[in-house]
């Protein structure tokens, strides 16, 4: 295998340097075929054994481990062909300015190899979906950068214009005229999306959609000049991606989730990244987000809160045996003790039981807490 | 005297032809398909030995006729010395009257009972004579054969004799025999005849059965296998049976410490007072007629005292490395075959005998049954099949308890094996007196297994072999079966080089590759690249 040429900055930012690259992949490729060895190239391993916690950064990221794709070699030989077929599609999205999602990229490539071999080129999604990873860490790009998009997920609204140049058409979105469904976080907000006017004080993102909705109509963001979020959930990463870029706007961002460790994951995720995505790594994480609640320690504060616990299921206990076996959450004490008191109290409490006392009194706590700065690391 | 003379003037009458007529089963004549199977080995093994004595390479015939339900008429002929006039009747009528019973050889038959056992078969049967012709000099005397029970005579009618000009020779015995079967099991003619063929390659043998068709097992070697030299039979091979008959057959000594000392092997003056001071109440001066059972239990126990010179090795003769390899190439044309030889050992502390075994794969090797093909093991002692009694041999015993999956024969009971042991010695050990099941002597068996552990090393080195050729083949046709879709997408992806040009050169760096066994040894799924993609956080909902 030949020498791959250095690591460029994972963004590249025109479609012409994605396809370049797409297109030296191939031609290295062949150079080896030409040279008498097995064409191959060279990706970053993305085991878990790979996966680093940045202490510079704060954020997960793959090692330095590498491993070479080789097409001359039985246990290798169909990846290296798919993965191949995958770029070679990828590139033809490119040339088109075209998107589609990587289920449509599978089904683009679910046929029949020919007639003298009788197999498919793929027969599931699960086989194409880490030969994206591959290429996207061999020629370091994302897979929105390769016209592929995932499934939206996440809801914004704020103080802030978006530019959207889609297809031959740029529209103007203006985030604080979503009404009460506000505006879906496309999968991609880094082609054809621009940030025009971004006029926050801060970022809160908050867990869940009903809660979203419950403090848009509060007009709480209009009230506390903020950007609100939902990722619905864990976030996408496309809700991810928007985060990242507007806390690169040194906008500070807050989370909001349930009072288990569910909820705290999801803000871990958002902060520090995760296993999956370690690959994308501080272009995904947001290490500068605090965590605002619910906190077990908020029962001694709100004391309504007391009887307003649920019984915590076996997975939040479960993840926050997970949780405290991560030296990036347990080397927050804070983190230590709340982690220890849900295994302890085998209780959790959800954000919504913050409108126990009266609806308005998610958004009385929230200023609060950010007026007052009781975060969490 | 001429050497046909001298040969069968060494026959010695003896009278239990009624005995046996009521114990017929101890002659091997129980079953029916096992008495016709029976009846052919005795022929047929004469005729080995004549030839073989003759110096003549065996040719010999065998036809079977059905005339009537559980009825056959049997024909055998060889092509050996022939019998002369005189001896006729001492052959084919009279029990205990083969030259082998007094002169200790390996040989074939070592009862010399059975020729004439089949006449009475036949005539206990179908009451019939059997036919005998005989071709010898330029004579061919015809003439047919009856035991007489009450005497132990042969009992010889129409005699006829014709001239000739001395081309034609050997022994053409026909005879009727009831209550027997032929067919197609492992224990029928066919089989003994196919095995007899086998270990002895010198000889054409040719088997027209009753269904008419004609099996021709050919001659794979020229070389007539050297005669055996006749020995006295050593003491330590004497069951006390053995010594009783040998004592109450003798007519040439008056005292049975003559008969020891004339008689046994290495049996001195000196040996003979170390026996009688072992053997109490033994009168050694008395006749070796009236020796009692008693005295030769008390006898036979004192042989194993006494420190013995080992007997004679020139008297054991294997089939030969060579000699199996051709044979077995011949009737079972093998995709592998290994033959191998062990060095003499002893046994009972001081019994000379030789393991020979093969191993067969492929071709026609091992038996079809119902279920498919099963491993068949050939059992020989002197190169005699041993057809019967297979469940109680140690040869059996000893292929069955190797553990055949450790060498890489996992399903060795559904494959085509057939596995060849010959055990070689001038004192076989066997079972019982039906001599076709080897007796568990610990260095017998001991070499059993060591002569077939070694085949079967030499079997499994050849099929993991044939595994990696193919294995090479698989990975290589792995590969290469990507080509095509990889050549098309690189070509569009790299935008250099077309379809065909990238194909032409793929094919040629597998092909290089795979052939040339220069294949890296980490040639497996990378650890990552098997996982990479399924593992991690379970709630990652992205898509």
């Amino acid at each position: 295998m030949m020498k791959k040429k250095s690591e460029k900055s994972i963004l590249p930012g025109s479609p012409n340097e994605v396809y370049s690259r797409l297109e030296d992949l191939g031609i290295d490729m062949v150079k080896d075929i030409d040279a008498g060895v097995s064409p191959g190239f060279e990706t970053a391993s993305r085991g878990r054994s790979n996966v680093k916690f940045d202490e510079s950064v704060g954020c997960l990221r793959l090692g330095d481990r590498k491993e070479e794709r080789t097409f001359v070699n039985v246990g290798q030989a169909k990846k290296f062909m798919q993965t191949v077929a995958v770029a070679n599609k990828c590139k033809k999205f490119l040339k088109e300015g075209s998107h589609t999602s990587i289920r449509g990229l599978f089904y683009q490539l679910k046929f029949s190899l020919g007639e003298s071999v009788d197999e498919e080129l793929f027969s599931d999604q699960s086989e194409s979906n880490p030969l994206i990873e591959d290429i996207e860490t061999a020629i370091s790009v994302k897979r929105e950068d390769l016209n592929l998009y995932t499934d939206r997920k996440g809801v914004v609204a704020g103080p802030m214009t978006i530019k959207d140049k889609f297809g031959s058409e740029e529209t103007t979105i203006d985030c604080r005229k979503q009404g009460r469904s506000g505006y879906a976080i496309p999968s991609d907000v880094d082609n054809g999306i621009n940030f025009v006017d971004v006029e926050a004080d801060y970022v809160l993102v908050v867990e869940k959609d009903a809660m979203w909705q419950r403090l848009n109509e509060d007009g709480f963001w209009k009230k506390e000049n903020c950007i609100l979020v939902t990722p619905k959930g864990q976030a996408s990463r496309g809700t991810r991606r928007l985060i990242r870029k507007l806390a690169s706007k040194k906008l500070p961002v807050y989370v909001f989730t349930d009072c288990d460790a569910w909820g705290w994951y999801i803000y871990w995720a958002i902060k520090a990244g995760s296993m999956n995505l370690a690959y994308l790594a501080n272009d995904i994480a947001i290490p500068e987000a605090r965590f605002i609640g619910v906190t077990m320690r908020d029962i001694k504060e709100y004391s309504f809160l007391e009887n307003l616990t649920i019984k915590a299921k076996e997975v939040d206990i479960k993840r926050a045996q997970e949780m405290l076996s991560y030296p990036w959450i347990s080397k927050h004490e804070a983190w230590v003790e709340e982690l220890n008191q849900v295994l302890k109290t085998k209780r959790k409490i959800e954000q919504d039981a913050l409108q126990g006392p009266r609806l308005s009194f998610v958004s009385e706590y929230l200023k609060e807490k950010i007026h007052a700065k009781k975060f969490l690391p | 005297m001429g050497e046909i003379d001298k040969v069968f003037s060494e026959f010695k009458e003896h009278s239990v032809a009624e005995f046996f007529k009521k114990n017929r089963q101890m002659l091997g004549f129980s079953g029916k398909t096992r008495s016709l199977t029976t009846i052919i080995h005795e022929y047929v093994t004469n005729s080995l030995d004549a030839a073989e004595e003759a110096k003549v390479a065996p040719e010999i015939s065998v036809e079977i006729k059905e005339i009537d339900k559980e009825k056959y008429h049997v024909r055998v002929q060889d092509n050996a010395l022939g019998i002369p006039e005189k001896h006729i009747g001492k052959v084919f009528g009279v029990m205990l009257a083969g030259t082998k019973f007094h002169r200790y050889v390996q040989q074939r038959g070592q009862q010399g009972i059975g020729a004439t056992g089949c006449t009475m078969f036949s005539q206990v049967t179908t009451g019939k004579p059997v036919h005998v012709i005989s071709a010898y000099d330029k004579k061919v005397v015809t003439c047919d054969v009856e035991v007489d029970f009450k005497t132990n005579g042969a009992l010889v009618s129409n005699m006829a004799k014709e001239e000739q000009d001395g081309s034609r020779r050997g022994v053409t015995v026909e005879a009727d025999f009831a209550e027997v079967k032929y067919d197609k099991s492992s224990y029928g003619v066919f089989e003994y005849l196919k095995r007899t063929a086998i270990a002895n390659p010198h000889a054409k043998i040719t088997l027209l059965d009753p269904f008419g068709e004609t099996h021709v097992f050919p001659r794979s070697v020229e070389q007539i296998p050297p005669k055996p030299m006749p020995v006295l039979p050593h003491p330590l091979g004497l069951a006390k049976n053995d010594l009783l008959e040998f004592a109450h057959a003798d007519k040439e000594n008056m005292k049975v410490s003559s008969f020891l000392q004339n008689s046994l092997a290495r049996v001195s003056a000196q040996k003979v007072k170390e026996l009688e001071s072992l053997c109490a109440g033994v009168d050694f001066s008395k006749k070796p007629a009236d020796m009692s059972w008693d005295d030769a239990d008390k006898i036979v126990g004192a042989f194993g005292q006494v420190k013995w010179i080992a007997p004679a090795t020139d008297a054991i003769i294997p089939i030969g490395q060579e000699q199996i390899t051709k044979s077995l190439q011949s009737i079972l044309n093998p995709e592998f075959l290994s033959v191998r030889e062990r060095p003499p050992k002893i046994y009972r502390g001081g019994i000379p005998f030789i393991i020979e075994a093969a191993i067969a794969y492929g071709g026609q090797s091992g038996k079809q049954v119902a279920e498919g093909t099963q491993p068949e093991i050939l059992r020989y002692a002197n190169r005699a099949p041993l057809i019967f009694d297979s469940a109680g041999c140690s040869i059996t015993e000893s292929v069955k308890n190797i553990e055949w999956s450790r060498y890489g024969l996992k399903n060795f009971d559904q494959l085509p094996i057939t596995i060849l042991v010959n055990i070689v010695s001038v004192h076989i050990p066997y079972t019982g007196a039906g001599k076709q099941a080897i007796s568990d002597e610990e260095e017998v068996v001991g070499e059993i297994r060591s002569a077939v552990m070694e085949v079967a090393r030499d079997l499994q080195r050849h099929m993991s072999g044939l595994r990696s050729e193919k294995d090479r083949a698989a990975r290589k046709n792995a590969v290469l079966r990507y080509v095509g879709q990889l050549s098309g997408d690189l070509a569009e992806l790299s935008g250099k080089d077309t379809k065909a040009a990238l194909e032409k050169k793929l094919i040629l760096l597998i092909e290089g590759k795979y052939t040339k066994q220069l294949e890296e040894s980490n040639d497996s799924i990378p650890e990552d690249a098997a996982s990479g993609g399924s593992e991690g956080d379970d709630d990652e909902k992205e898509e």
